[in-house]
């Protein structure tokens, strides 16, 4: 498993003013609990945290954070938050690992090869299940599966259970029933010839309106419509009340 | 095109477009994304006109999620009304898209061909967009 170094500081600072301020100057604002000890929120120099999402082992790669006094200490990436504009990194929620203790991380599921049910059947390759859960020492956490999904025809699936895990090294958490992958014929659009294309486009033009959900008992509602049906009529006598008022004055 | 079932009012207020999208703004289902840069009140022609652009270019392989709804209703007043007399009838429907917003998905199909299909579907779009792709396949 691959070891990234993470240098950081402890952030004394709080609040969105100081963050700005932090992810100005090139840190990326984190949080580091687990364990034994507290939490601690640090300020991590982004660029080695950018490492990170560049690396083959992805999230899951262990970081070894060096917080100025504090000494270094084995850390994962718990969760982030990535700006949903400009993709970049706004907070890091680092989990302390311990390497003798087992923990239970995601792993991401990568496929290979072009499935002969694309390729003989005219098919398409659908991925359902990206990630799997698997018990493992930190050290043994592996950075993918890969899988060859050449052999695999069309209605055929993939499921946790076809994966190659070591039994010794990991365990698997999630369902072994879950369906990875699969090869399946798309539902065919119906050709839409352009005659009843542009009678489709007149019809569109004054789109039906949905229907409008109704408040209260069956009983009410008969009521209601009745109401509804003549609203003109009870606006006008409210209007001539008003005229007839203002002649009085 | 794409519009409620059922609805419980008629006519909703306009709201306001401000912040982004903080919800629905990654990838979820497929390989491949357009995601909004800006926001819109994207109506269910626009979206169906960019459905058809990217289905036609992959000849209808791959499968495609189309991650926004137009649930809101836009109303109009008739032509040379005058003002007052209450609010106009609905016209059609709208999606209000916020800044990050991931607006299409698209999985089964290459690198280079979802490229180009969403590029087409971008034209037919009236904000900027950017084409997205999972971590490890650009």
């Amino acid at each position: 498993m691959q070891q990234i170094q993470v240098e950081g500081k402890v952030r004394e600072e709080r609040g969105k003013n100081a963050m700005r301020r932090i992810r100005k100057s090139g840190h990326v604002p984190g949080i580091l609990y687990g364990g034994k000890d507290g939490a601690v929120a640090l300020e991590l120099n982004a660029r080695h945290l950018g490492l990170l999402f560049r690396t083959e082992a992805g999230h899951n790669a262990i970081l070894n954070i060096q917080v100025a006094g504090r000494g270094d200490e084995k850390a994962l990436l718990k969760d982030w938050l990535v700006d949903p504009v400009r993709g970049n990194l706004l907070h890091v929620d680092l989990l302390r690992v311990a390497m003798d203790v087992r923990m239970r991380v995601k792993v991401p599921v990568h496929t290979f090869g072009e499935p002969a049910g694309v390729k003989q059947q005219g098919g398409v390759f659908e991925m359902v299940t990206r990630e799997i859960e698997v018990e493992c020492l930190p050290a043994d956490i592996p950075e993918e599966f890969r899988v060859d999904v050449s052999g695999l025809m069309l209605g055929k699936s993939l499921r946790l259970a076809d994966l190659p895990l070591d039994p010794e090294k990991m365990r698997l958490i999630s369902d072994p029933k879950i369906l990875i992958a699969h090869v399946v014929m798309l539902k065919k659009e119906e050709e839409v010839a352009p005659d009843a294309a542009a009678a489709a486009a007149a019809t569109t033009a004054t789109p039906a309106e949905p229907e409008v959900i109704k408040k209260g008992k069956k009983d009410e509602e008969g009521e209601e419509a009745e109401e509804g049906a003549k609203p003109e009529k009870s606006a006008k006598p409210e209007k001539s009340e008003k005229s007839e008022k203002k002649e009085k004055k | 095109m794409l519009m409620p079932k059922k609805v419980k009012y008629r006519k909703q207020m306009r709201g306001r477009r401000t912040g982004k999208a903080w919800r629905g703004s990654s990838l979820a289902f497929g390989e491949y994304g357009l995601k909004a840069l800006e926001c819109v009140w994207l109506t269910n022609r626009q979206i169906e006109a960019a459905r058809v652009a990217i289905s036609r270019f992959t000849k209808r392989g791959g499968k495609l999620w189309i991650r926004v709804f137009p649930d809101k209703p836009f109303t109009k007043k008739p032509a040379e009304t005058r003002m007052g007399k209450g609010k106009g009838s609905p016209e059609y429907w709208v999606a209000v898209v916020l800044p990050g917003r991931m607006l299409f998905e698209l999985e089964g199909v290459d690198l280079a061909t979802a490229k180009e299909a969403m590029r087409i579907a971008s034209h037919k779009l009236p904000i900027k967009t950017k084409f997205i792709a999972r971590a490890g396949v650009l």
